[in-house]
């Protein structure tokens, strides 16, 4: 390489770097999913039973925070209500494997196709509003439907839906035993991995570039030849699935669902995740849902109020860290990896 | 040459008691440069407004190449081939100076079929070749992984005419290209748009009379929501009711 342009390259302020930022997080990404990989050999190794079931429940919260940043961090619509789906989700899941037949697959075949008509029509009631009103609609929606569920007795009412079967979940020549919990942390993991997957894939195609359009500028939107509204009904559409489909996981872990899955708390929950591990980043909600739900059981087992403490944590985050914990992670290690490329052309052109 | 693309008449809107735009009626001719002049509240942009599908008209018509698009929405009136800048650069300023262009070109591999939309953008050909022809063409180069939001203002100004040519309009309609610019940057953004008249007609809102004179084929003059003149460039400043509505009261503004 003639020295000028290594020179050139190394003096540049950020060579590349919108090559070099997908680096950073899927550095991240990656890291993510081999550290639970890592926990789980650990935590297998030690036969241990009560983390494997937090970090599950924490994994399957992830899912319901990422499908809250498609909306928030990429889409700009704040879902007060999007536990709506993720009780749907635990609801039509705990129906199908409790009454119909106990399989995984059919469970969450079912809960898709209930999603996506449910995602439609709540779509086409909540995004017709902006701002503060979408939030509040949206909000509206799940208090309304988790009212019905808590006073509906073929629901279980407040009970909600006790007695769930153990899954054995077939996995071609496989069969993973439910109640084994390294076998159902993997699972999900698995499960998570694939709707992040999917979600990173999606966000990077035209319709998925054009929610960030929407959220940068909903306005300019129609003078580029597509309507907005469609776009935002696609973004809300597709989040409503995730939530259910993550949602559906719960009962198979727990072997119950019960109202509380449809509540505020839960909606509010995962935005929290999504602000804390870094809004917009897809796989910062995941860390931020397993660095919470992690904290929560560890004060949690101090105090009765750990929700005060969770509720610090959020502050704290929110003023002194608005970008979360990726928001911030990503560009340092790119800017450390940069540096590092950087030194690497220079020591091979002075060779 | 009697080739219109664009063909406007008797459009109206009001606001109110206001009427912002009053019975105008004129036509675009196709490959061709034409301006919409007037002192500040002649109802301008209201007809940009109108003609781009940003507001409906209480009564009129508009005829692009042919088909009447009357009270057509933008994104279907983009389909059809009219495209528009926007005198307050719109832009996507927490975005990419790339993909506020990518995006814009997304329309050249147009949208309907699946496969288009869901595919990663990176495999979007046709898209990323617009995408190298607008940065060579607005000299944007150096600025391509900047966000749109830190470029200077004559850097906006381009980039939002990029914008509004990425999807190869068949008329482009540019509102006050030159806003806020210096003087080389308005000469050089002047040979742009006389450039552009090669592959698209143009409709052009414009504050500075001397440029306006200079670039267009024809000149449509209004005051207060209606048309006063409309004709060649000479014809329309040597015209008294122009001279008497149009350029005294801007010698006026100019004096205070």
């Amino acid at each position: 390489m003639p020295e000028a342009s290594a020179l050139a390259a190394a003096a540049a302020p950020t060579p590349a770097p919108r090559i070099a930022r997908l680096r950073a997080m899927q550095l991240l990404t990656w890291l993510f999913f081999a550290g639970a990989l890592a926990f789980a050999a650990i935590a297998a190794a030690l036969g241990d039973v009560f983390f494997f079931r937090l970090a599950t429940e924490a994994l399957i919260f992830g899912g319901l925070a990422l499908a809250v940043d498609v909306l928030l961090g990429r889409t700009g619509l704040l879902p007060l209500g999007h536990a709506l789906f993720f009780g749907l989700g635990a609801y039509v899941s705990g129906l199908v494997l409790k009454h119909w037949m106990p399989s995984l697959w059919l469970a969450l075949a079912v809960v898709f196709v209930a999603a996506l008509a449910a995602g439609v029509v709540a779509g086409i009631i909540a995004i017709r509003a902006k701002g503060v009103y979408f939030a509040l609609i949206s909000f509206g929606l799940a208090q309304v439907v988790s009212k019905i569920v808590f006073n509906t007795r073929e629901l279980g009412a407040s009970d909600g839906i006790i007695g769930i079967p153990v899954l054995q979940v077939g996995l071609g020549p496989l069969t993973l035993d439910m109640a084994h919990p390294p076998s159902m942390f993997l699972l999900t993991l698995a499960m998570i991995g694939v709707l992040y997957a999917v979600t990173a894939w999606l966000m990077d195609t035209p319709l998925g570039r054009l929610l960030s359009a929407v959220k940068a500028n909903e306005h300019r939107v129609p003078f580029l030849g597509f309507d907005p509204w469609r776009v935002k009904l696609g973004g809300f559409t597709y989040s409503a699935i995730v939530a259910a489909l993550s949602g559906a996981l719960y009962p198979v872990l727990r072997g119950f669902v019960s109202p509380e899955l449809l509540f505020f708390q839960v909606s509010v929950n995962a935005i929290i995740n999504v602000i804390v591990g870094g809004t917009g980043t897809l796989i910062g909600p995941l860390y931020g849902s397993a660095l919470l739900t992690g904290l929560k059981s560890v004060v949690g087992s101090f105090t009765a109020h750990h929700l005060i403490v969770i509720g610090l944590v959020f502050m704290a985050s929110v003023v002194f860290f608005p970008r979360g914990l990726i928001g911030y992670a990503a560009p340092a290690l790119q800017r450390w990896l940069d540096r590092r490329a950087a030194a690497r052309i220079v020591s091979e052109s002075a060779r | 040459m009697s080739d219109t693309i664009l063909s406007v008449e008797r459009l109206t809107v009001r606001f109110g008691a206001l009427a912002a735009v009053n019975d105008v009626s004129f036509v675009a001719e196709r490959g061709r440069i034409t301006s919409v002049i007037g002192p500040n509240g002649a109802g301008k942009s209201s007809l940009f407004n109108l003609i781009s599908g940003a507001i409906r008209p209480q009564a009129g018509r508009v005829t692009l190449d042919g088909r009447d698009v009357t009270g057509w929405r933008p994104d279907r009136l983009l389909a059809a081939g009219l495209s528009r800048s926007f005198q307050i650069t719109n832009l996507f300023f927490e975005l990419t100076v790339r993909e506020n262009l990518r995006l814009a070109a997304q329309f050249v591999q147009p949208g309907p079929q699946l496969s288009n939309v869901l595919r990663p953008t990176g495999a979007s050909r046709a898209a990323l070749a617009r995408v190298d022809e607008l940065v060579e063409r607005f000299d944007l180069h150096a600025k391509l992984d900047e966000l749109a939001g830190y470029l200077s203002h004559g850097e906006q100004r381009r980039l939002e005419i990029a914008v509004s040519l990425a999807a190869r309009p068949r008329l482009l309609l540019l509102d006050e290209p030159t806003q806020g610019m210096s003087h080389t940057d308005t000469q050089d953004t002047a040979a742009l748009i006389r450039s552009l008249a090669g592959e698209t007609s143009i409709l052009l809102i414009e504050h500075d009379v001397d440029l306006v004179m200079d670039l267009s084929d024809q000149v449509v003059v209004m005051h207060q929501g209606q048309k006063l003149a409309e004709g060649r460039p000479q014809a329309v400043r040597a015209n008294p009711a122009v001279q008497a509505a149009y350029f005294g009261e801007h010698a006026d503004a100019e004096a205070h």
